[in-house]
C-alpha cells in the first residue's frame, strides 16, 4: 500500500523561511539577519533563473528556487568565498544555485510525512512549464536588497 | 589521517572541506570524489581512515556506496553529510553501519560536536 505524503504543514511560508534563514546564516552570510520575508506584491526578477528538486511519490512535488542572474552570481560568490570582482562561470552558477535548491528541498522534504526520493537539482534559464501543476506555496525573500522566490508545486502525474 | 569527501557538487565539497578546517581538522589529508562510483574507486585505491559522503549523487548514491563497501568487507568508518536528515534516513544510515548523519546546512560547531567523539 502506498501512503500519500502530507504537504499541508508547508503551505504556510513560515517553515520555508526558517529553513532558508538557517541555510543563509550558516553557509552563505556566516551570520543571521540578512534574509527576510519580502513584503508587498510579488516582485519581478531580472534575467531570472530557476533551480528545483522534485520529491517522488504518488504526487510528485517540486521545490523551486527563483532568482535573477545577478543575485545567483552573488550567491555563488558567497558560497565559494570569491571576490566581488571575480567572474562566475556557468558551471559554478548552476552548481551553487542548484545546491541551494537541493538543501532547501531536502529540508522541506524532512518536514513531510511519507515523502519519496529527492531528485538531483536542475537549473535552467527558461521557466519550466508548470501549467498543469498546482501551486501549494509561492513566497519571496529579500537578500541584499534583491528578491528570491521559493515555490512548492504538486505536479500532475 | 586520510579522508575522502564525496559529493557531486564541487561547491558543496569546498564548503564541507572549509568547514572541516574551521572545525579544527586542518591536519586531515582530504581527497575529493565527485560521486559514489568515483568514491568507491578511490577508497579501494587509497584506503582512507574515514569517508564523509553526500547521500543523493549520480552514478552511485551514498547509501549504495556504503552497502558496496560493507559487502566487500571494507569497514572504513563512514558518515553522511546530506541535505536530508529525516528520521527514516538516519535509521537507514545507522542500519547500514554509518557512524552519523549531518544534515545540511551545518556549522563548524556541528562538525566538531559530531565528529570529535569518533576521532579517538
Amino acid at each position: 500500500m502506498t501512503i500519500p505524503a502530507t504537504w499541508e504543514p508547508l503551505t504556510d511560508a513560515d517553515p520555508v523561511l526558517t529553513i532558508a534563514q538557517d541555510l543563509f546564516s550558516t553557509m552563505i552570510d556566516g551570520e543571521p539577519g540578512h534574509l527576510y520575508q519580502w513584503m508587498g506584491e510579488s516582485p519581478s526578477l531580472e534575467d531570472s533563473r530557476y533551480a528545483w528538486v522534485d520529491v517522488s511519490g504518488p504526487v510528485v512535488t517540486r521545490v523551486m528556487l527563483m532568482a535573477g542572474r545577478a543575485t545567483g552570481e552573488q550567491l555563488t560568490r558567497a558560497l565559494l568565498q570569491m571576490d566581488d570582482s571575480e567572474a562566475v562561470s556557468d558551471a559554478d552558477f548552476a552548481d551553487a544555485v542548484g545546491e541551494i535548491a537541493n538543501v532547501v528541498g531536502g529540508n522541506v522534504k524532512s518536514l513531510v510525512t511519507n515523502p519519496g526520493a529527492l531528485t538531483l537539482p536542475v537549473v535552467t534559464h527558461q521557466e519550466p512549464d508548470m501549467s498543469t501543476a498546482f501551486c501549494l506555496l509561492e513566497t519571496y525573500f529579500g537578500w541584499k536588497g534583491a528578491p528570491l522566490g521559493v515555490s512548492l508545486w504538486a505536479l500532475a502525474s | 589521517m586520510k579522508v575522502i569527501v564525496a559529493d557531486d557538487s564541487r561547491v558543496m565539497r569546498q564548503i564541507v572541506i572549509r568547514t572541516l578546517r574551521q572545525a579544527g581538522y586542518d591536519w586531515w589529508d582530504i581527497e575529493e570524489a565527485e560521486d559514489g562510483a568515483a568514491a568507491l574507486t578511490k577508497i579501494r585505491a587509497s584506503q582512507p581512515d574515514f569517508v564523509l559522503s553526500d547521500w543523493n549523487m549520480p552514478e552511485m548514491s551514498g547509501i549504495d556506496l556504503l552497502k558496496s563497501l560493507r559487502r566487500e568487507g571494507n569497514e572504513t568508518p563512514f558518515a553522511f553529510v546530506t541535505s536530508e536528515g529525516s528520521p527514516e534516513m538516519r535509521r537507514q544510515a545507522e542500519a547500514e553501519g554509518a557512524l552519523f548523519l549531518i544534515a545540511k546546512p551545518f556549522t563548524a560547531d556541528v562538525f566538531r560536536e559530531t565528529i570529535d567523539p569518533f576521532i579517538s
